[in-house]
């Protein structure tokens, strides 16, 4: 298909005089069909399979989401009842605030600790490339690694965090029994995960920055803190913005971390109060563990609600930044 | 209703994925084609069958057998659910934890009636609360036939037990407690001999076993309707477990963790209810220094059993007079004793648990103890209790509750409370 | 801007030691025997056991761990060659061709990307059905194709990396727009080609809920049977952490490979963003 009309292409446009009429008139057709449809066909492939195996899905799951949906597969169509019922049910809400909590505790810091060592990356030193890999260590260790090795390390009779308390003489702390410190313990398995990922990006957004504005700071007296808040930040901006939107969709459907830190059979639940349970795992404990297929999907419905309102405020405060 | 329509336009690609599926199998590799029909039965965790399986086709030359296996009950749910809601995948004969069995009741139209392939004759074969538990309200409809129950016996630690100067021998340790207030008895004087060790493990084994022997129900009554906050049965097992855990008891470790496997190893606790599938665990993790170390006695009150396993016949399947005849094989007295041998799945047959490979059964880690009898006579005590269809999903919210008491974050009054409403909103 | 650079590099040493950490706890549990699982304090250096714990890997029935490695390269290399093209060309498009109903189109890719994943697991099953992939590896592969995400990132990076005076030019050469894409588009998008495709590498290496709804033990993709090793095996502890180790190792491998470029290729996406 697209070994033919290159061809015609280039010599109709290159050898414009030479080129009988009949020939540049089919050239020119081409080149129009070209620029017409050409974008068209760039963006089909990925809406042909997204249609196929993204939007059904989604439909399909609104559909069931307006039923009452038992384990015996047969559907009662109600309505919005199943949102009207989620409006008043606490565990919903109470995996909505756990969700958000976490999605502070794990973007804040994570962008904050990525400014830093991006900063520091910022010099001129040797072996540069070695430290810029070994920060992105992290991002490559295998998800279901990462939940193994940190479910030892958070242990409360045998891990290495209450270990390490122990010798400096603080009792050992039950992670999963407070919001607090389960919130903590999975926060810190996300931050670990991607802050090298976002130090590079903004590393490479702060080397974009002209050399001469740091002089003429440094010229005016301004000391180092002052540069890095009033020049290097904003400049950066737009790499801010990039992961703050990524991650916060991220953390709207954080499952894995939160599933692999609770423990035994009943994980989904996220402690023995839904202490950690996010929104995705309330989801799928409704539809999967208590076979209420049709309640899950509203619940996956809001979820998807949600995200579009953060994604909304996000741009709406990047539009007033410009 | 989609379901169905799906069904015939579907013939043809049904046809298709079960030839794919079949050329995919491995194990039994070149039966496609030659005129065989292939079995695919759907198990989780151990059922312990590869044996059972290798006999029935050397018997049956024209029926092959594959399994597909899933780890964890936890991973097989969700595809037992979309198989079930799709009516496709779920193969020939599939395997039902008691708790999905008692859920799928509702609906029994998932699966194939068995009386209608000569189970009625079967009934002598299992214990009578086991048949029963898949017996439809009316009589009428058999959806499965049981496997194994999870039959259970005390595990203790006999070296923690003598160094808190109580009887080591396990018929004077199941005479320390006849009834679950004498377990509590006992807990508190090992307690105070100050071993550093806890009681037991963790609420919810306790508090299960308790349940389980308070009477005909538990969360429901016959007719379905949800009674745990009037049933005196719950109260009564939650009051008795909370008192332990009150006292100290629990070392309030989740099953199935790190710390709960490094328990066993470093005796952080003294006892836990052990079904007879456990042991192998306990050995595992306890490893050979502390062979010797580890005894069975019985457990308090009458009968103790948790969990167990069914058979059914999905009627997606197309070949359903073949699996049933397969699943009658299977669930035969002959068939459990070759599940308990293999992998220790206690057989819910009477006459298999009456037979010598059973009642002889010891364990030599566990100091020869001879513990075929000791699930045996539990197993056989234990009057019919029925379950009702969301009696998992109360049954974790419960266990739930307790764990938060034991955590220290809500008074038992609370926690009662929050088990109530939950459950009451789960089924409203 | 002088700071003392001892200091420097002794914040980054300490933040790549952290960052490596369980990596390297992976590696030295998977070299030991199951004797010291729950030991304080717990071990720190390699044992001498690696070899014989990935002969067990290998030779545990239930895991089906090669047949997980190699079903699971195969449908990483074929979606992620598929994404980084796909996703270069629709976001070469977004970015720099004009046609109508352009913005509306990218919303809707946007929206795409907050779609929560876990629930579309039963209607997407029904598709499998309809196509007859239950247990096939294509069940796996044939959905991930295309990327929002990929879509995304690469509209952002086109934006800036491929310079408009370079498409002018090339087009009075008279090359159609797929040569141009070619040509011209797709070796300035390299960098980000390599972001996105360690990226889509890594994400259908980890994918774990939808290989497991699909596909049955026989045929599993690596993260399934690390999962069967994890629950059928419960008690082996170093058998656990030797299959996490080894299904780590392929990514390190790609990493290593494209590191540098990786690198680079973030930090030439970053600086629009």
């Amino acid at each position: 298909m697209t070994d033919l009309r290159p061809r015609t292409a280039e010599r109709t446009g290159k050898n414009s005089d030479v080129t009988p009429p009949p020939r540049r008139r089919l050239g020119d057709f081409l080149g129009r069909m070209d620029a017409k449809w050409s974008p068209y066909l760039f963006v089909a492939p990925f809406f042909v399979i997204f249609g196929i195996f993204g939007l059904f899905p989604l439909g399909y799951t609104a559909w069931v989401s307006l039923h009452k949906w038992s384990m015996g597969g047969s559907g009662t169509f109600i309505g919005f009842e199943n949102y009207v019922e989620l409006f008043d049910d606490p565990d919903f809400w109470n995996a909505t605030i756990n969700t958000l909590g976490m999605l502070v505790l794990a973007t804040v810091p994570q962008l904050l600790i990525a400014l830093v060592l991006a900063s520091l990356l910022n010099h001129g030193l040797r072996g540069l490339t070695i430290l810029r890999v070994g920060v992105l260590l992290p991002i490559v260790t295998s998800v279901a690694a990462v939940g193994i090795v940190f479910s030892q390390i958070y242990a409360r009779d045998v891990g290495m965090v209450n270990g390490m308390l122990g010798l400096i003489g603080v009792d050992a702390v039950d992670w999963r029994a407070d919001k607090w410190s389960s919130w903590i313990a999975i926060s810190t398995m996300v931050n670990w995960r991607w802050t090298g990922y976002n130090a590079l990006i903004y590393l490479a957004a702060m080397q974009s920055i002209p050399r001469d504005l740091y002089e003429a700071a440094t010229v005016d007296g301004a000391s180092r803190i002052r540069q890095f808040w009033n020049i290097t930040v904003p400049m950066i901006r737009p790499a801010i913005i990039f992961t703050v939107i990524m991650s916060t969709i991220a953390g709207m459907q954080l499952f894995t971390e939160p599933l692999i830190f609770g423990q035994g059979s009943y994980a989904i639940s996220g402690g023995s109060l839904r202490q950690f349970q996010t929104l995705s795992m309330y989801m799928f404990e409704k539809a999967f563990r208590d076979f209420e297929y049709g309640y899950g999907s509203a619940v996956a419905w809001m979820i998807f609600v949600l995200i579009m309102l953060l994604a909304l405020i996000n741009f709406l405060i990047m539009r007033k930044g410009k | 209703m989609p379901v169905r329509l799906r069904r015939t336009l579907l013939a043809t690609a049904l046809a298709g994925a079960l030839a794919a599926t079949s050329a995919c199998g491995g194990e039994t590799g070149d039966s496609a084609g030659s005129g065989k029909t292939t079995l695919v039965i759907k198990t989780f965790s151990q059922f312990g069958y590869e044996q059972l399986f290798a006999e029935y086709e050397a018997s049956h030359p024209n029926i092959s057998i594959e399994e597909e296996n899933i780890g964890s009950l936890g991973d097989y749910l969700p595809k037992l659910q979309q198989w079930i809601a799709t009516g496709e995948g779920a193969g020939d004969v599939v395997a039902l934890e008691e708790g999905i069995l008692s859920q799928f009741m509702a609906n029994p139209q998932h699966f194939v009636n068995l009386f209608d392939h000569g189970a009625a004759e079967l009934e002598t074969n299992f214990l009578d609360w086991k048949w029963r538990q898949a017996l439809t309200s009316d009589g009428n409809k058999l959806i499965g036939l049981g496997t194994d129950i999870g039959a259970q016996g005390m595990c203790y630690r006999t070296d923690l037990f003598a160094e808190a100067g109580l009887p080591t021998d396990r018929k004077a340790v199941g005479e320390l407690w006849p009834t679950w207030e004498e377990y509590l008895a006992t807990g508190e004087r090992f307690l105070a001999a100050d071993t550093g060790a806890h009681f037991f493990d963790s609420s919810n084994g306790i508090y299960q076993n308790i349940l389980m022997q308070q009477g005909d129900h538990t969360y429901y009554d016959t007719s379905n309707n949800l009674v745990i906050d009037s049933n005196p049965a719950v109260r009564t097992a939650w009051d008795m477990t909370v008192d332990m855990v009150e006292a100290g008891l629990s070392a309030n470790i989740e099953p199935w963790s790190p710390q709960w496997n490094a328990g066993f190893k470093n005796g952080t606790f003294a006892t836990i209810p052990c079904p007879s599938w456990m042991l192998g665990t306990i050995e595992e993790q306890s490893g050979p220094e502390n062979a010797d170390k580890w005894d069975v006695a019985r457990v308090p009150g009458d009968g103790a059993v948790r969990g167990g396993s069914f058979l059914a016949v999905p009627t997606q399947s197309e070949h359903q007079a073949e699996a049933a005849e397969l699943v009658k094989f299977l669930t035969s007295p002959e068939g459990q004793i070759a599940a308990f041998k293999s992998k220790n799945n206690f057989p819910s047959s009477p006459q298999a648990i009456d037979d010598p490979a059973v009642q002889n059964f010891t364990n030599d880690y566990f100091n020869d103890a001879p513990v075929g009898k000791i699930f045996g006579e539990s197993a056989k005590a234990l009057q019919p209790v029925y379950l009702g269809p969301d009696n998992n999903p109360i049954g974790d919210r419960v266990s739930n509750a307790l764990v938060a008491v034991e955590q220290d974050k809500l008074s038992p009054d609370e926690a009662w409370k929050k088990a109530v409403e939950d459950a009451k909103r789960l089924v409203n | 801007m002088r700071r003392s650079p001892v200091l420097v590099y002794c914040t980054l040493i300490a933040a790549i030691a952290f960052s490596a950490f369980p990596l390297y706890w992976l590696f030295v549990v998977a070299t030991r025997t199951n004797d010291v699982v729950g030991d304080w304090p717990p071990p720190l250096l390699p044992g001498d056991n690696l070899g014989d714990n990935i002969a067990r890997l290998f030779a545990a029935e239930q895991a089906n761990f090669l047949t997980g490695l190699i079903n699971s390269s195969i449908a990483s290399v074929v979606v992620t060659v598929s994404v980084v093209f796909f996703s270069s060309l629709a976001g070469f498009a977004f970015a720099k061709l004009k046609f109508r109903g352009r913005n509306a189109l990218l919303v809707i890719i946007l929206a795409t990307m907050m779609i929560p994943v876990q629930m579309g697991i039963i209607p997407l099953y029904m598709i499998m059905v309809e196509l007859g992939w239950q247990n096939e590896l294509q069940a796996v592969i044939v959905p991930f194709l295309v990327s929002a995400f990929g879509v995304f990132l690469m509209r952002q990076y086109a934006e800036r990396a491929v310079p408009d005076e370079l498409l002018e030019a090339a087009r009075v050469d008279g090359c159609n727009t797929f040569r141009i894409y070619w040509t011209v588009v797709l070796p300035a998008l390299r960098p980000g080609a390599a972001v996105l495709g360690l990226f889509t590498f890594m994400a259908t290496w980890n994918e774990f809920l939808w290989p497991l709804a699909v596909l049955e033990a026989d045929n599993p993709t690596v993260q399934f049977s690390l999962r069967q090793l994890s629950t059928t095996y419960y008690t082996d502890y170093t058998l656990m952490f030797t299959g996490a180790l080894v299904a780590t190792l392929p990514l390190l491998l790609v990493f290593i490979m494209f590191g540098k470029q990786i690198v680079g290729g973030i930090m030439e996406g970053a600086v629009k963003a």
